[in-house]
């Protein structure tokens, strides 16, 4: 399962493609989380908030190969990817376990990824080197076995995607 | 006399730690100080209330190994607010994330200092806390409570610095201890350790 994961439109139709998603953020309804460990606690894996988050993240969990384009905010994801991504904690279990002797939320049923991070914007050398760090953290936490992070201006986002798409569609 | 503004950034507000976190700054500070917590609807008001205070401290819990939502679409609206005649207060920071390693936290520190940069601010003092979902409930809150003591003494000597404390355990027994906290949790809500564990989602 391949998944594209964007908080912004682009110019992609998987409609012919049982085994990849696309998912444009600004055409959803996202609530941020509230920090109620439901999803952990009273509910598990099913978050108590029932907005479009809940057909987002079973899908982030079920793709084996991921690109998320987001624009970046101080070094970090801007707010819609930041948003889904704190909703996508009913993947995780409230339990912890060590991975590479760091503790880390146990991962219920989801496979490693090979993740690709589209970071856009005006983005300055001090900001990229913060996002990476970030990325490498998150690497922990989303399970990517392997992750490469692209920076690229607004205006070149559409051919850098498609870029990253067109090589997917080879592999 | 200057002040010191505490702005819980907790998604859980009212219920979170980071209210405890907050209130032992409150009283430990020797400055007066106000709290307030970020809702969807004050975010302009903070913002002229910011103005008033020397010193704000942000309060937060790390979310997804960074800046919580809540809390990151409090600065883009500060951001916009702070013009070149705006004055500016110090920016600290009391990051608490769940995990026993505080420096898991220090992405989110980075990405707060380049905030400040960006926007002229002065960074203060940062206390990153480990294991912060439950420390306050064990007999290490001691150990909390002193390093904030010592957060809200840089604050008022301006001697701004970086504190780090956490639960000093081994990695072994901060699992076994947080695997039962769990437990715990979700037997107070009737679910059991089993369901909890589910594989399946949704």
């Amino acid at each position: 399962m391949k998944l594209v994961l964007s908080d912004t439109a682009l110019p992609l139709d998987f409609s012919q493609q049982a085994d990849a998603s696309y998912i444009n953020l600004d055409e959803l309804k996202i609530a941020t989380c509230i920090g109620c460990f439901g999803c952990w606690t009273k509910t598990p894996s099913k978050c108590v908030i029932r907005d479009d988050a809940t057909k987002v993240y079973p899908i982030i969990a079920k793709s084996e190969h991921v690109i998320y384009v987001s624009k970046l905010q101080y070094g970090g994801y801007d707010l819609p990817m930041k948003t889904m991504l704190e909703r996508a904690i009913p993947t995780q279990q409230a339990f912890i376990r060590l991975v590479d002797g760091e503790a880390h939320h146990v991962q219920r049923n989801v496979p490693l990824k090979a993740a690709t991070i589209i970071a856009y914007g005006n983005i300055c050398q001090q900001e990229q080197a913060i996002f990476e760090r970030l990325v490498a953290r998150n690497a922990h936490n989303m399970n990517f076995a392997s992750v490469r992070v692209i920076f690229t201006s607004e205006a070149q986002l559409e051919t850098v995607v498609m870029e990253e798409v067109a090589a997917w569609k080879k592999s | 006399m200057e002040k010191i503004l505490i702005i819980n950034g907790s998604p859980r507000a009212k219920k979170s730690n980071s209210k405890q976190y907050g209130e032992l700054l409150a009283s430990y500070a020797q400055l007066e100080s106000e709290t307030v917590v970020i809702t969807k609807r004050n975010h302009a008001e903070i913002c002229q209330k910011i103005t008033e205070y020397e010193h704000v401290v942000f309060v937060f819990p790390l979310y997804a190994d960074s800046i919580p939502a809540t809390l990151l679409q409090f600065l883009i609206v500060w951001e916009q607010h702070l013009t070149a005649q705006t004055s500016r207060p110090y920016f600290h920071a009391i990051v608490n994330c769940g995990f026993i390693e505080a420096m898991q936290n220090d992405v989110c520190i980075e990405m707060l200092q380049f905030f400040c940069q960006k926007n002229k601010l002065e960074m203060g003092s940062v206390l990153s806390i480990g294991s912060g979902e439950a420390i306050l409930g064990t007999p290490f809150k001691v150990f909390v409570q002193w390093k904030i003591r010592q957060f809200a003494r840089s604050l008022t000597q301006h001697r701004f610095k970086k504190y780090e404390i956490t639960m000093p355990l081994t990695k072994k027994m901060y699992i076994k201890a947080s695997t039962q906290y769990w437990i715990n949790y979700g037997k107070r809500n009737g679910v059991t350790q089993a369901e909890m564990a589910t594989m399946t989602i949704e």
